[in-house]
């Protein structure tokens, strides 16, 4: 079952995940694996990272580092691909591929909302056991600069056809969940 | 009537289509004034900012034209959240946004909060 997680920051998506996962792996006797999506930038990430491994310590999860290039994993050979993928997050993915680093200055690609958005929906349709979380960021005025209201458009975009995807929508308010799907 | 609201992209306009019936759509999301003669509604936000920057109040200005849009469809951004805005104007358009919003709903028959592209009925029942 493809599984949809959005919901305001800070407000338990990540740990709601890692339980649904965790659940559908032992009960289909699959692989757990968790997609990183961060490039670190600073000693800040870096210690967000440490954090999050942490949290998944003892989980039983085996990390796929992809911050781009999502279906990249579908031809990695050493990769089951019956099994259960936990995708945290849409939104560090979409940031990584819309504002790519060359040589150490970030270039913006028009082309990165499209293939993002073809690209989840792909594994999504190709793994059939992932748990997609994405970020609410859409609540406010929207008071921003244009290439981050491109941004807010491109994933609000891969978000709906992930819901439109998914077996299961889930909205996360502090820590609780309301089903949509 | 019917208010669909939620947040920016969520695909409002996009859930009227896929579970209303409806032909004409005015879109307000740049500032324009309603025109009651479409039957949706759309981008009311818009219009909205612009009364703020008038200094005129949009909640007065739907009170006094309810006979107008009682059978529409109106659609309507949610801005409520996030930090109180700098700006004067902006901050003064978020305040009269969400009075306008709280009257349409409770004016409302029903309302639908749109999510990610689904729709879900807060109030009320889904009507055609």
């Amino acid at each position: 079952m493809n599984i949809f997680i959005s919901g305001g920051c800070k407000n338990g998506k990540s740990y709601y995940a890692q339980k649904r996962a965790k659940e559908m792996a032992e009960s289909l006797q699959k692989p757990l694996y968790y997609i990183a999506t961060m490039i670190p930038r600073d000693e800040e990430d870096r210690a967000r990272i440490r954090r999050h491994l942490a949290e998944r310590d003892g989980w039983g999860f085996e990390t796929i580092e992809q911050p781009t290039n999502l279906t990249a994993i579908l031809e990695n050979p050493s990769v089951d691909k019956e099994g259960v993928f936990l995708l945290d997050s849409v939104t560090a993915i979409m940031e990584n591929e819309l504002f790519r680093q060359e040589a150490g200055e970030f270039v913006y690609d028009e082309t990165a909302p499209g293939r993002v958005r073809r690209d989840m929906e792909a594994f999504a349709k190709a793994t059939g056991n992932t748990v997609f979380v994405s970020d609410g960021i859409y609540g406010d005025l929207g008071e921003y600069s244009d290439s981050t209201e491109e941004y807010r458009k491109a994933l609000a975009a891969a978000d709906r056809t992930l819901a439109r995807t998914c077996d299961q929508v889930v909205e996360i308010t502090y820590g609780i969940e309301e089903r949509w799907k | 009537m019917i208010l669909i609201f939620g947040g920016a992209y969520q695909g409002k306009l996009e859930y009227a289509r896929e579970n209303h019936r409806f032909e004409t759509v005015c879109d307000c999301s740049q500032g324009k004034e309603p025109d009651f003669h479409a039957d949706v509604i759309y981008g009311i936000e818009g219009f909205v900012m612009e009364c703020a920057k008038a200094g005129v109040s949009a909640k007065e200005y739907f009170e006094s034209r309810e006979g107008l849009w009682k059978d529409k469809i109106l659609i309507i951004t949610d801005t409520s959240q996030g930090v109180v805005p700098i700006d004067k104007t902006v901050r003064a358009f978020r305040e009269m946004n969400g009075r306008t919003m709280m009257y349409l709903a409770e004016k409302a028959d029903c309302v639908v909060r749109v999510f990610c592209g689904i729709g879900k009925v807060i109030k009320g029942e889904k009507e055609q």
